[in-house]
């Protein structure tokens, strides 16, 4: 098994950790959420990470149970062997709704676009989780 | 029995769609959202040539080509000169082709159809037909065929209303998994109605109502049962109502379509429930609620008054029968009691 990005990752290695991630969030925030697909990305820019998109799963959610989530974020990049520069939440913008959690190692293009925006929510549809800014 | 069955679009599924022709009354499918569109989403978009083959494939195998043009919102393009002139233009293409019925849900085009073509108009789910009045309303304006609002789909006693008001032929909506008395469904079938209709279409990264939907049956899936689908062992408690059903689910594969159309011709299908919804099929993967241990339970809702708070038949139901798949995907998938899994009803 490697632990890098494109490096022998292999599907059952995907199916356990999203079955695994889920069973944690549905103990956690006490309803069964649902990880609705846990995917690998590469982007034209250089960005690479995790997605994983989820149903059920509210903003109150993150503001309450952050604390809580966050080792569960880290022991996932972890088993998937991604570093994250940035973790966050895409939201459905002015609903309850978290759409999916990203873990993204960002690209020298795409990091000042985070690096510049204020609090958790540095656009409308973002609410971050975690956020490594660069020296 | 008369069944509908949805046809994703193209003629590769048709053929196989059709192995199971002895089953199927009628196809059905959209046409190009270039001209009307439809109130669901597609997964084809058939231009007029392709429209023509299909229906004469199906006509070979002695079924009948519905085509759905029930957009719920044109945004008053119908009513302009030129809207009126391309709609027009479009549904003589489909009378020339050969189809044998059209479903709108605008009462303008009921009409406008009825009158000036020679094809059966159906007046769709999206009419939301619920009163006699109604429905005695658009046989007026010439419609053929109704397919009744399945937000009454366990109102007994308005279906024989309807029944009672109109000689039209009346349709039932079988296996709609929405809320009952959904809060979002004008709005998200008018959605949907600019999303798969004609340009220009919103760019829309995520369908809120419809997370929201599913959000809200995760929290609760009391509002899965309560959802106004017919189990294929009830549908003869309808008889006397019509023999006449439709399936829905025209962007699934063509095997979990066959799957409905064998649960609903053998009227009993031994299996998760959410097998047989169209809508939402997400939550498939995480409820299991075996289809038999629902068997009797239309006596209940026969009866029902649809005041839950009151009553909460249905909500003891779900915590009795429904499950939760945990590690799902992988070989420790296991089934748990829904109630274990949650905190808040």
């Amino acid at each position: 098994m490697g632990n890098s990005i494109g490096e022998n990752m292999i599907t059952e290695e995907l199916l356990k950790n999203r079955s695994g991630f889920e069973e944690k969030i549905r103990k956690l925030v006490g309803r069964p959420v649902l990880l609705i697909e846990l995917d690998m990305f590469a982007l034209p820019c250089g960005c690479a990470g995790i997605t994983a998109n989820t149903r059920g799963l509210e903003v109150d959610d993150l503001d309450v149970f952050e604390p809580q989530l966050l080792p569960y974020l880290k022991e996932m990049a972890s088993n998937l062997g991604v570093k994250p520069s940035v973790v966050f939440a895409r939201l459905v913008p002015g609903s309850s709704i978290v759409a999916s959690l990203n873990w993204r190692v960002l690209c020298s293009r795409c990091y000042p676009e985070f690096a510049r925006g204020e609090g958790k929510t540095p656009r409308p549809d973002l609410y971050l989780l975690q956020f490594e800014k660069r020296k | 029995m008369k069944l509908f069955v949805p046809s994703p679009g193209h003629i590769s599924s048709l053929k196989t769609l059709l192995e199971a022709r002895d089953r199927i009354y009628s196809i059905f499918m959209a046409g190009s959202p270039d001209y009307i569109g439809t109130g669901r989403s597609n997964l084809a978009s058939p231009q007029l040539e392709d429209i023509a083959a299909q229906t004469e494939y199906a006509h070979r195998h002695g079924v009948r080509v519905e085509m759905v043009l029930n957009s719920s919102c044109m945004g008053g393009r119908q009513l302009t000169p030129e809207g009126f002139r391309i709609n027009h233009w479009y549904i003589e293409r489909l009378v020339d082709i050969g189809v044998d019925s059209i479903v709108v849900a605008d009462p303008y085009l009921v009409e406008t159809i009825a009158r000036d073509f020679d094809i059966d108009v159906v007046v769709s789910v999206l009419a939301f037909v619920d009163s006699p009045q109604k429905a005695e309303f658009y046989e007026n304006l010439g419609a053929s065929s109704i397919v009744i609002d399945s937000n009454v789909n366990r109102h007994f006693d308005v279906l024989h209303a309807i029944r009672d008001s109109v000689d039209c032929e009346l349709k039932l909506l079988v296996n709609e998994g929405c809320l009952y008395r959904c809060p979002f469904r004008y709005a998200h079938f008018n959605f949907f109605s600019h999303a798969f209709g004609p340009e220009p279409r919103p760019n829309v990264l995520d369908d809120y109502y419809y997370y929201k939907c599913l959000e809200l049956r995760i929290v609760n899936p009391e509002l899965i049962i309560k959802s106004p689908w017919i189990r294929p062992e009830d549908i003869r408690q309808y008889r006397d109502i019509t023999d006449v059903y439709k399936i829905g689910g025209r962007t699934h594969f063509v095997d979990w379509i066959l799957n409905c159309t064998n649960a609903y011709h053998n009227e009993s299908y031994e299996g998760n429930l959410m097998d047989l919804l169209d809508c939402p099929k997400d939550l498939k993967d995480l409820f299991y609620i075996p289809n038999k241990s629902l068997d009797g339970v239309i006596e209940q809702w026969k009866s029902c008054k649809k005041v839950c708070k009151r009553c909460g038949y249905c909500k003891v139901l779900t915590k009795k029968i429904t499950q939760v798949y945990i590690k799902g995907g992988t070989e420790s998938e296991t089934l748990a009691p829904w109630e274990t899994l949650s905190v808040r009803t």
